[in-house]
Parts: structure tokens; C-alpha cells; sequence
């Protein structure tokens, strides 16, 4: 020790030795006893902004030297453990040397150091001779006073009195950021005040009033408390509400409201339109559900999945009548009118999460359709039909849902989800039908159906995650219910064409029903997943799955045979009572380091289908299912994260799909009397055998990325429909069978790179596909191959701020090949090219063009659609903080909107075509309190 | 400022008293704040700015665990052992620092903006500014300091220990005249923060892998990718923190 601080003293700080207008500084420092204090940091910093400048340490002796330091003003300071920094600015000497005078430290008081410092864990900052603290720190009970929390505080007292006492002096006024609280009443402060809503206290002596008033120094000072309240920085709201009118009656109008603190998000948000939007945008979606927008893991579902690589989550949008979800990004065929209302809160405290939504959408949708199919026949002929309709479809969803998630401590976890959905739907279908074949006359039947349709489900899921003491040893269980109902009640009238009508094996026949449906089902799953890790970088995990769905279905249609007489039809009604037990048990031995990924699992699933049917519920029972099926899976994935932002991965999965129990019933399905559906109880389950191979790749900082993925898929006993078509009455029966051997190729590449860095970017894709399909047709065996080769660019342009330019153009071809029948084969073609400008003109105007071209072929039907849709709009800001927007736009000018789909089938091919809302142009205007938000990029 | 620490190395070690304080680890709780850092991003509108605070704002912060071992001569500093195993792996970056206060150089071994670098050149240290609030870590009385990263765009604002007169820390602050036990970027968006100091002669000393493989710049060719980096990431209206360390 003695060594050490002699030697420090002898070799000081050697500074660069041009001494000449160099200064040597030096002195002492002691403790407020006279004692020296070694080994204490003494700092010399600029005054002006406090920059350090030099430092050293002291010695035994207490003893500092600083050598050839700049000639510059200069703040010296010292500071030792449990003792306040004392800072003081020097006087430059006219000498070389200056002696500093003695620097006295005075230690914190003990307090004050133990109570703020260490256990508030408060920073204490020193301002002149105000000593200030967070207050904040201190934790209080809610509905704490300031009262509350001074008595908390080191160096303070509240007397008898409610008078407050600081460092044994009574303090004379509390003035709240700096401003006078009531006059200076002390106690009207201190008890009036929320303690939780304080953020800083400062006391320190002040002038008095009269020297306040005088300007003439009395030399009283004030004791004073001044009390620094939190900047609520995090509360706020934003919203907005927009509306717009035009031609043809075109309206739209949405509003969207969020307020939301620290602790609670609360949303409302609305729309209406008849522009066919039935769901929110991405972006209302994220704001109305705030912190609850994104939420994985949910499912409860735990093990490797039979389908191979990982589990992705997607996000489709859409609005789908079985999902409990809220719609998003939907736009609607047709023409409809759409509304929705919904409200969402969360409360987020500490580890405790509560979230709560509910959503109510409308939809009246028009839709008018025209189909064609044509049906090819072994013998090289075929037939067609066209069904011309006009639907509508009235629905309405009410979905809830609840999650609470509540972390009990470190190690336990508890996450609750309850979902609830309400719809009902009805429906009215008015079709024209009509048959063209070569060797029999054309007829015709006209449809009309009307249903109406309540359903009702609710889903509730509890998780529980459980962390043990040793690190990466993990357990969770799950367990949920999903019920749900339908009650459907609907009436089918058909007429045939009168030639054919009294023969009963004509293709058209005229009916008159009267149909009753309720459906129900319960599934209940439950998951147990354990962690062990071994040696830090294995890991063997071991999982249980268990479902049960039971499921009634009811329907009775009765023919009505005069006006106020219906018979049960026992043909077409029939009560189905199911059931499927599922047990899965699985385990998997995984490495997992630097990057590297490897699972090896196996795992042994049984399933047992149980079913019966009847006419109707407690008839004679006319078929029963009594399957079992066991099989062991065998799961092997690879995935490897490398360096510079790459990733290999690999993977194989054997997936065993059950067949379904409609699929297994000795019974003949006569519903649709044109296509007859039968049973099968020989079937076996479906095998799949999934391999998957992809590389990817991105370079942050040239923006280059490569995607590169290959998919294949081997089945053994493919579940397929095998058909009859009767060559007289035309009538296809299906038949579900077992077949071995198809075939399923995807690969996937995409290229994207920068042509001009920040300006122009590209990206190309490609993605072939391959598929071979086998089925009986007629009891010949046929077999199908689909090649699909689809290839895409997109060029971004954002060449100036005020310019951008998204273009881009995809094709596909997808080739159908019939091994039996080539002089079907089918080559179908689909163009897509869009491209969108965004012009940003001066004074806040804008302009947004976005031109579509869809082009669907297919040569041998001599079909060619072309539908080319450009929409354009202009707008402008307005008002100083750019709140308000106008805007004009036109939505297909061209006035060529409809929908076009096109497929082949094994021995079909299908278009249809939707008429779809198409030219208008509307005028509307926005309102959002935090400022339009212009989405010139993307 | 170099020759201070260069002289302070040199007093430390030629007398090698004290040594409980002068040699040692230090474990870091590194919490990094996306929300904040990308709600910050200059092209954002103030409603996306809200949306995404209030859609996947996460006020715990990523943590990651970083570990620091001084002498008087040098300090080396790389990730520590990470706070839960999980049964997979994603990290394979490398992230090494080594401060040789004895020559007054550094070395960086690490993978920033798609690719590895190795980074040599001489120390200097940022220009601090000493202020006037103390603050208790571990046991230790700390000194505030702030000092700014003109290219990043960073407010610095660290605590050091000025008992611990060793004048390096965690990432790539140094230069203190104490061990830097914490410190944060601009108010909250990364905070670094001692959990664990152990003095004496590390257990398992931080090894370099014995080959370094990678691109060999000089510190101010770095700064100049860096510079480049940021200024390419802000013009895309991209936010460059997935791709360099804060």
C-alpha cells in the first residue's frame, strides 16, 4: 500500500513535455474530521460544459498532483465512496504552479445514502446546495398522499401538526413545479396530493417573500419543498373518422377512436359502406386491438406437427363464418353493404394482462353468377352445364373474445382464452340451369332456395407454462373446449324442364323441400409438453396430445307434397351421432448450438372413429363406423442460422390424416341428386410423407436477399373420390377410395437486389410445381399430372421524395395432362400486371394511380377475359397541422370489374364469373387528430 | 485524454496494490428497447409511432446477458451466458471486444451489417462530460457522465465507479475515470446495467477464437461503413438496428 501510493506520487501523470505554458496543479483532500482521504478520484473538467480533462487518484496523504495541464479555465472535483462530490472552480495563477486549497468532503448522510441511494435505488443529484431525488422511487402504497411518502423519506418529519420538518427545520412553503401551492398552506399540499403522481422533490433555502418582492436581500431564508409532478407522457389518444359519397349511391364512412395511459387501452371503431369492404385494415386492426394484436402460442398445442418444417404464423385476412376472428383485408365479390361496430380494452399491470374485444359485422351481399363445367366422359365425349344466379346472401357475426394472461412469478405462467361467435345467415338462391350435350336434347331447371341459419360457438383455452429451477427445464399443459351449434331451416323448390320432368332418370328434377338441420359438436383437446435439457445443448422433449370431438347432425327434409301436407323424405334425412378419439404420444431428442438445430422424434397416434346413423334421432340404427388406426410417426428436422443473416434448414414428416367419418358410413348421400355421394367403411388413413429443403439468405447492408425452398410430397392411401357418371342420366356418383403414388413438387426461388441503392429494387420469383393425381373414374384407373409454372417481378422505384413507383407482372401457366384422355388436356393462363404511382405536388396535393390487368385463358374453351381495373385519386391536406384531408377518387375507371375463376378438375373443367361492383367515383372527407398519415411508400 | 488512461494502466499495474479492485468481471444485463428505438425512426407518422407502441410495445425490454473482465492493462467483453436455455439456437454472432490500455489499441471481432469485421486502431475516447448526480450500483457510489455518438444519433448516460479506477466498461464505452457499471441510450432505448461484479483473477479467462476470420478495416474505415450503413438505412426508411449493434 505504501509502495502503491509513493509510487503514484513519483510518477504522477505524465502529460506530453511542452512544459512551457503548462500548469502543474496540486493539493489535498480530507473529510470533515481533518482526516485525509486516500484513493480519491479527483477530476479536473472544462466549466463550461463539464468535459473531463484530466483525472487522477489521491494518495496515502491524500495528495493529488496534476502535471502539464493546458492553461484553461478549469472546475476541479472530488469524489469518494459515501462521501458528496465536491466541485470547485479554480483561480488560474500567474505562476506555473498552483496550489489548490484544501478540498473538505462531507459524507452523505447515512441516511440519506442508505435509504435513497441503495435501497430506492434513487440517483441523488447535487444542485448548488439543493440536494434533489426521485421521488418516484419510493414505493407507496396506491392513493398515497405526499404526505405518505415525506415520512418515508430520509431527513424529513411530519409533526403533530402536519407540519413538515426537513434536516431538524421547519419548511416554510411547498411550491409545486416551482409555482406556489394555495397560498403556501403546507399541509393543503402534503395531503391533498397523490404521491404516485410526484416525480421529483427538491429542497432547498429560499428567498424570502418580502426579498422576493423587495428585490433587496433580507438574508431570510425560506426552507422550501418543491414537488415535480410526472409528465404523463404516455397517456394520449388518437382517432380519426372519415367519410365519403359519389355516384350511383356509393357511400363509405369509417371511424376509429383510441385512448390509452400506461396501464389502459381502450378502442372504438366503426364502419359502413357499400363498396364491398367487409373487414378492417391491417393497420385498424393492430390499433383497435392495441397490445393484444399479436399473440402467439394460444393454440395450446404442443409436439411436432405432421406436416413437416416449422410452424408459421400467417396472417390471410379475410372474413370467414367459422372463425372467431375479427375480418380483416376483405373485399367482397359482388356488390354488397356492409357495417360493423367493435370494442376493445386492455389492461396491462405489472405481469398481469387482460384484453377483451367485441365486434359486431353486417354484411347484404348481391351476387350474380354465371358457371359453366364441363364434364368429360370416358368415351371421349362430354357434357356441360351452365347455372346462371342470382344469390343473396344476409350475415351477421357477433365474435367476443377474452384473454388474461397472468405471470404468478417467474416460473409460472397462466394464459386464459375465451372466444364467443353469434351468426346468423340467410340465404336466397334464384338459379337457371341449363345442360348441353351431344347426344341428348338440352334441358333445363330453374332453383329456388331460401335458408335461414343461426349458429353459435365458444372456444375456451387455458395454458399453463411452468419454468423449473433448472435452466431450460420446462413443463406446460393445456386443455380447451370448443363447442358449437347450428340450427338451419330452409326450403328447395326446382322445375325442371316439363319434357323430362315425369322421368325419373332425367338430369334435372323438380322438388319441392322443406329442410330442418341442426348440427352440434363439442371438441375437447388437452396437450402436456416436459423439457429436459442434458448438458446445455440437448434437450429431450416428450409431449402428450388428447382430442375428443363428438358431433350430432340432424337434418330432416320433408317433401311437401300440397300446400299444408310435408312427409318426411327417410332418403334424404338422417341423424348422424360422431365421435373421434384422438391420443398422440410423442418424444424427440434435439441439439441445439451455435445456430445448429437438429430434432430427431417419433411419436405413436391412435385414433378411433366411432358412428352411427338413423333416419331420424332414435330410429332404427341403419350404419355404424367402429375404426381404429394406430401409427407410429417418425419427425426428423434440421435447421442451421449461419453468419451474415443465413439459414439452411431440412426436415421430414409423416402426417396421418384419418379418413372422415362421411366418408367411412355405408350410406348413400342422394341430397344432391346430380352427385351422389357413398361410403366406404374399407378405407385406411390417408399417409403423407413431407420433405422440405430451403436456404435463405438477406445482406443488410447491400439489401440483397435469396430465398430458395423445395417441397416434396409422397402419398400412400390418398383418400380420393372415385367417380361413376352414369352415360344415361348423367348422374355422378362418388366414392371414396385408397390410392398410393401421388405426387406433390413445389419448389420456390426469389431474387431481390437493388438496382440503384435506396432508389430502384427488384425482386423475381419463380415457383414450378408439380402434381400427380390418381383416381378411378369409371373404374378405370386415371391419372392426372398438373404443372404449374408461375414466374413474378416487382420493380420499386422511389427515386425522390416526392415520387414513387411500384410496378410488377406475374404469370402463370398451369398445364393439366389426363394420362387417359390427352385430347383434354387443359392449359390455363393467367397474366396479372399492376403497377401504382404516388405523386406528392406542392402544397400538400397528392396523386395515386393504381392500374390492374388480370387476363384469364384457357385456348381450348376459346376463353379469354381480360379485366383491366385503374383506379385513381387525388387529395389534399388541409390545415396547418395537416388533420384534414379531401379526397376525389375513381374507382375502375375503365368500368371492367368482375370475378373470374378458373379450374381443372380430374375430369372437369370449371369457370365462373361474378358480376362485381365496378365504375364509381366518390368525394370524401377525413378527419384524424394526430395528422393524415400519407402512405406514399410501402 | 489517451496518455491519462495510458498513465492510470500504468500506475495500476506497475503497483498491482489493490488488485481486488482492479482486476475482475462484471456480468451486464444488456435490455435493448425495439418499440422506443423503431417508434423513434425519423420517417413515421405520429399515429404509426402510437400504433406500434401500443400494438407490440414491450416494456421489459430484450434482455441479453454480457459479460466484462477488466485488468489494469486490458478488458475483454463479449455475451455471457444467456438467462434462459432454450431447446433451440438462433445466435451465432460473434461479438468481441478487447481494450488494451498498456498499448492504448483496440480490437473488434464482430458481426455487424451482414458481415464479420475485424477492427484495429488505436483507443480514444469519446469526450465525456463529468455531471454532478451520483447513484448506487451494487454497492458501488457512481458518478454520472454523458457524452453523445454524433452518427448513431445516441445520448450516452453513464454511471461510473470511481472505486473501481479501471477506465473501461461494457460495449464501447471507456474512458472513465472509473469502471462504467451502467449506462443507457437516449433515455431508455438500450440500457446497459451491472448485475454481477466479481473481483479478482477470472475463473475462465475470455478466449478470441484462434482464428479470426473476417474483413480487416481500421477503426475510421469502420466508422465510415457505419456512417454509410445508417445513412442507406434511414434514405430506404429502414431502421438500421437489426442490422448493427446500438
Amino acid at each position: 500500500m505504501k509502495f502503491f501510493l509513493s509510487f503514484l506520487l513519483l510518477l504522477a501523470i505524465t502529460f506530453a513535455s511542452q512544459a512551457q505554458s503548462k500548469l502543474t496543479i496540486r493539493g489535498t483532500v480530507k473529510d470533515t474530521t481533518n482526516l485525509p482521504l486516500d484513493y480519491t478520484s479527483v477530476l479536473l473538467l472544462s466549466p463550461k460544459d463539464s468535459a473531463l480533462v484530466a483525472y487522477t487518484l489521491t494518495n496515502k496523504a491524500g495528495e493529488y498532483q496534476f502535471k502539464n495541464v493546458d492553461r484553461q479555465p478549469l472546475l476541479i472535483k472530488a469524489t469518494y465512496m459515501g462521501y458528496l462530490p465536491v466541485q470547485k472552480e479554480l483561480v488560474l495563477p500567474e505562476t506555473d504552479v498552483l496550489e489548490v486549497d484544501e478540498i473538505y468532503l462531507e459524507p452523505i448522510l447515512q441516511e440519506l445514502y442508505e435509504v435513497v441511494v441503495k435501497a430506492a435505488k434513487a440517483p441523488l443529484m447535487m444542485r448548488g446546495d439543493t440536494l434533489e431525488y426521485d421521488a418516484s422511487k419510493f414505493k407507496v402504497p396506491p392513493g398515497a398522499t405526499l404526505e405518505d411518502l415525506l415520512r418515508k423519506l430520509p431527513g424529513m418529519q411530519i409533526d403533530a401538526n402536519g407540519n413538515i420538518v426537513a434536516q431538524g427545520q421547519q419548511v416554510q412553503k411547498v411550491t409545486v413545479d416551482g409555482r406556489r401551492f394555495f397560498g403556501g398552506n403546507t399541509k393543503m399540499a402534503t395531503q391533498n396530493l397523490n404521491a404516485e403522481s410526484i416525480s421529483k422533490l427538491q429542497l432547498f433555502d429560499d428567498k424570502s417573500e418580502q426579498s422576493k418582492l423587495t428585490g433587496v436581500e433580507d438574508g431570510v431564508k425560506e426552507k422550501t419543498l418543491n414537488v415535480e409532478l410526472k409528465e404523463e407522457a404516455k397517456k394520449g389518444g388518437f382517432g380519426k373518422i372519415s367519410a365519403a359519397g359519389g355516384t350511383d349511391e356509393r357511400w363509405t364512412a369509417n371511424g376509429s377512436f383510441n385512448k390509452f395511459d400506461d396501464v389502459n387501452q381502450f378502442s372504438v371503431i366503426g364502419y359502413g359502406n357499400n363498396v364491398n369492404q367487409s373487414g378492417l385494415s391491417w393497420d385498424d386492426l393492430q390499433e383497435f386491438r392495441g397490445s393484444n394484436a399479436f399473440q402467439f402460442g394460444d393454440t395450446g398445442d404442443f409436439g411436432f406437427n405432421g406436416s413437416g418444417g416449422m410452424n408459421y404464423i400467417s396472417f390471410s385476412g379475410g372474413d370467414n363464418e367459422e372463425s372467431f376472428e375479427i375480418p380483416f383485408n376483405n373485399l367482397n365479390s359482388g356488390f354488397s353493404n356492409n357495417q360493423a361496430i367493435g370494442v376493445n380494452y386492455n389492461y396491462l399491470k405489472g405481469k398481469k394482462d387482460f384484453s377483451t374485444n367485441y365486434f359486431y359485422s353486417r354484411s347484404d351481399q348481391i351476387l350474380e353468377s354465371v358457371n359453366s363445367r364441363t364434364n368429360f366422359l370416358q368415351d371421349n365425349t362430354s357434357f356441360t352445364s351452365t347455372d346462371q344466379s342470382v344469390q343473396n346472401n344476409v350475415a351477421g357475426h357477433h365474435r367476443a373474445n377474452l384473454r388474461f394472461q397472468n405471470e404468478l412469478d417467474s416460473a409460472n405462467t397462466i394464459t386464459i382464452n375465451a372466444k364467443g361467435r353469434l351468426s346468423t345467415l340467410s340465404t336466397l338462391l334464384l338459379s337457371h340451369q341449363e345442360l348441353i350435350d351431344s347426344s341428348m336434347e338440352q334441358s333445363q331447371m330453374d332453383r329456388n332456395n331460401q335458408s335461414d341459419k343461426w349458429s353459435g360457438a365458444f372456444q375456451g383455452t387455458a395454458i399453463y407454462r411452468h419454468k423449473f429451477k433448472k435452466n431450460g427445464r420446462n413443463f406446460a399443459a393445456s386443455i380447451s373446449d370448443t363447442w358449437s351449434k347450428a340450427d338451419q331451416d330452409g326450403t328447395q323448390k326446382a322445375i325442371a324442364d316439363m319434357m323430362d320432368s315425369t322421368d325419373p332418370n332425367s338430369y334435372f328434377q323438380s322438388l319441392d323441400q322443406v329442410i330442418e338441420a341442426l348440427n352440434g359438436s363439442n371438441l375437447i383437446k388437452s396437450s402436456l409438453l416436459y423439457v429436459e435439457p442434458i448438458k446445455k445443448v440437448f434437450f429431450w422433449e416428450t409431449f402428450y396430445n388428447f382430442s375428443q370431438s363428438t358431433s350430432e347432425t340432424n337434418r330432416q327434409v320433408y317433401d311437401v307434397e300440397r300446400s299444408d301436407i310435408r312427409e318426411l323424405n327417410p332418403d334424404l334425412s338422417r341423424f348422424f351421432d360422431n365421435k373421434i378419439t384422438y391420443n398422440r404420444f410423442g418424444t424427440s431428442f434435439r441439439y441445439a448450438n451455435k445456430g445448429s438445430n437438429l430434432s430427431v422424434g417419433l411419436a405413436a397416434s391412435d385414433y378411433r372413429l366411432n358412428g352411427q346413423f338413423s333416419v331420424i334421432e332414435g330410429s332404427e340404427i341403419l350404419g355404424r363406423v367402429d375404426k381404429n388406426y394406430f401409427n407410429f410417426t417418425p419427425n426428423v428436422s434440421y435447421w442451421k442460422t449461419m453468419k451474415g443473416n443465413k439459414r439452411i434448414n431440412a426436415s421430414y414428416a409423416m402426417g396421418v390424416t384419418p379418413p372422415s367419418i362421411a366418408d367411412l358410413q355405408p350410406y348413400k348421400d342422394i341430397s344432391n341428386p346430380l352427385y351422389i355421394r357413398e361410403g366406404n367403411p374399407d378405407l385406411e388413413p390417408q399417409v403423407s410423407h413431407s420433405f422440405n429443403t430451403g436456404y435463405n439468405m438477406y445482406d443488410p447492408a447491400t439489401f440483397i436477399n435469396l430465398q430458395f425452398s423445395f417441397n416434396a410430397t409422397f402419398y400412400q392411401n390418398q383418400v380420393v373420390q372415385n367417380q361413376t357418371i352414369d352415360p344415361e342420366t348423367l348422374v355422378t356418383t362418388y366414392k371414396a377410395g385408397n390410392v398410393s403414388g401421388g405426387q406433390r413438387y413445389y419448389p420456390y426461388v426469389g431474387f431481390g437486389f437493388p438496382i440503384v441503392k435506396t432508389k430502384a429494387n427488384a425482386y423475381l420469383s419463380a415457383n414450378p410445381s408439380y402434381s400427380k393425381s390418381f383416381s378411378l373414374i369409371n373404374s378405370i384407373e386415371t391419372e392426372t399430372h398438373t404443372y404449374s409454372h408461375n414466374f413474378g417481378g416487382n420493380l420499386d422505384l422511389t427515386p425522390l421524395e416526392w415520387l414513387s413507383l411500384y410496378a410488377g407482372g406475374s404469370y402463370r401457366l398451369s398445364k393439366t395432362n389426363y394420362e387417359q384422355n390427352p385430347s383434354q388436356n387443359q392449359d390455363i393462363i393467367n397474366w396479372t400486371v399492376y403497377s401504382n404511382i404516388n405523386i406528392k405536388f406542392p402544397k400538400d396535393f397528392y396523386l395515386d394511380v393504381k392500374f390492374n390487368h388480370n387476363r384469364y385463358k384457357n385456348e381450348s374453351f376459346g376463353f379469354d377475359q381480360k379485366v383491366p381495373i385503374l383506379n385513381a385519386s387525388v387529395y389534399k391536406l388541409l390545415g396547418e397541422a395537416k388533420k384534414w384531408e379531401i379526397r376525389l377518387s375513381a374507382n375502375d375507371i375503365f368500368n371492367k370489374n368482375q370475378t373470374i375463376s378458373q379450374y381443372a378438375g380430374q375430369n372437369y373443367v370449371s369457370t365462373g364469373r361474378i358480376e362485381t361492383l365496378a365504375r364509381y367515383f366518390l368525394l370524401g372527407l377525413t378527419y384524424n387528430m394526430r395528422g393524415i398519415e400519407v402512405k406514399n411508400r410501402r | 485524454m489517451k496518455s491519462i488512461l495510458k498513465t492510470i494502466a500504468l500506475i495500476l499495474i506497475t503497483t498491482g496494490l489493490r488488485a481486488q479492485n482492479i482486476v475482475g468481471e462484471v456480468e451486464y444485463r444488456y435490455k435493448i428497447f425495439y418499440d422506443k428505438i423503431y417508434s423513434s425512426l425519423p420517417h413515421l407518422t405520429q399515429q404509426e409511432k402510437d400504433r406500434i407502441l401500443l400494438s407490440w410495445g414491450n416494456p421489459e425490454g430484450y434482455s441479453t446477458r454480457m459479460k466484462l473482465q477488466f485488468w489494469p492493462e486490458k478488458s475483454l467483453y463479449t455475451y455471457g451466458a444467456p438467462y434462459e436455455v432454450r431447446s433451440y439456437s438462433w445466435q451465432v454472432e460473434d461479438y468481441f471486444i478487447e481494450n488494451n490500455l498498456e498499448e492504448q489499441t483496440y480490437l473488434k471481432y464482430m458481426d455487424q451489417m451482414g458481415k464479420t469485421y475485424i477492427v484495429r486502431d488505436s483507443l480514444a475516447a469519446p469526450k465525456w462530460r463529468v455531471m454532478n448526480e451520483i447513484r448506487d450500483i451494487l454497492g458501488h457510489m457512481c458518478m454520472k457522465a454523458v457524452s453523445e455518438d454524433s452518427i448513431k444519433g445516441q445520448k450516452i448516460t453513464a454511471w461510473f465507479a470511481s472505486d473501481i479506477p479501471v477506465p473501461v466498461g461494457p460495449e464501447e464505452q471507456f474512458g472513465l475515470p472509473g469502471l462504467i457499471l451502467a449506462y443507457d441510450i437516449n433515455d431508455g432505448m438500450l440500457v446497459v446495467e451491472a448485475e454481477k461484479i466479481t473481483f479478482g483473477e477470472p475463473a475462465e479467462i475470455i478466449a478470441l477464437p484462434k482464428k479470426l476470420k473476417g474483413r480487416e478495416v481500421s477503426g475510421t474505415e469502420y466508422q465510415d461503413l457505419v456512417q454509410d450503413f445508417i445513412q442507406t438505412s434511414i434514405e430506404s426508411k429502414r431502421a438500421w438496428v437489426w442490422g448493427l449493434r446500438y
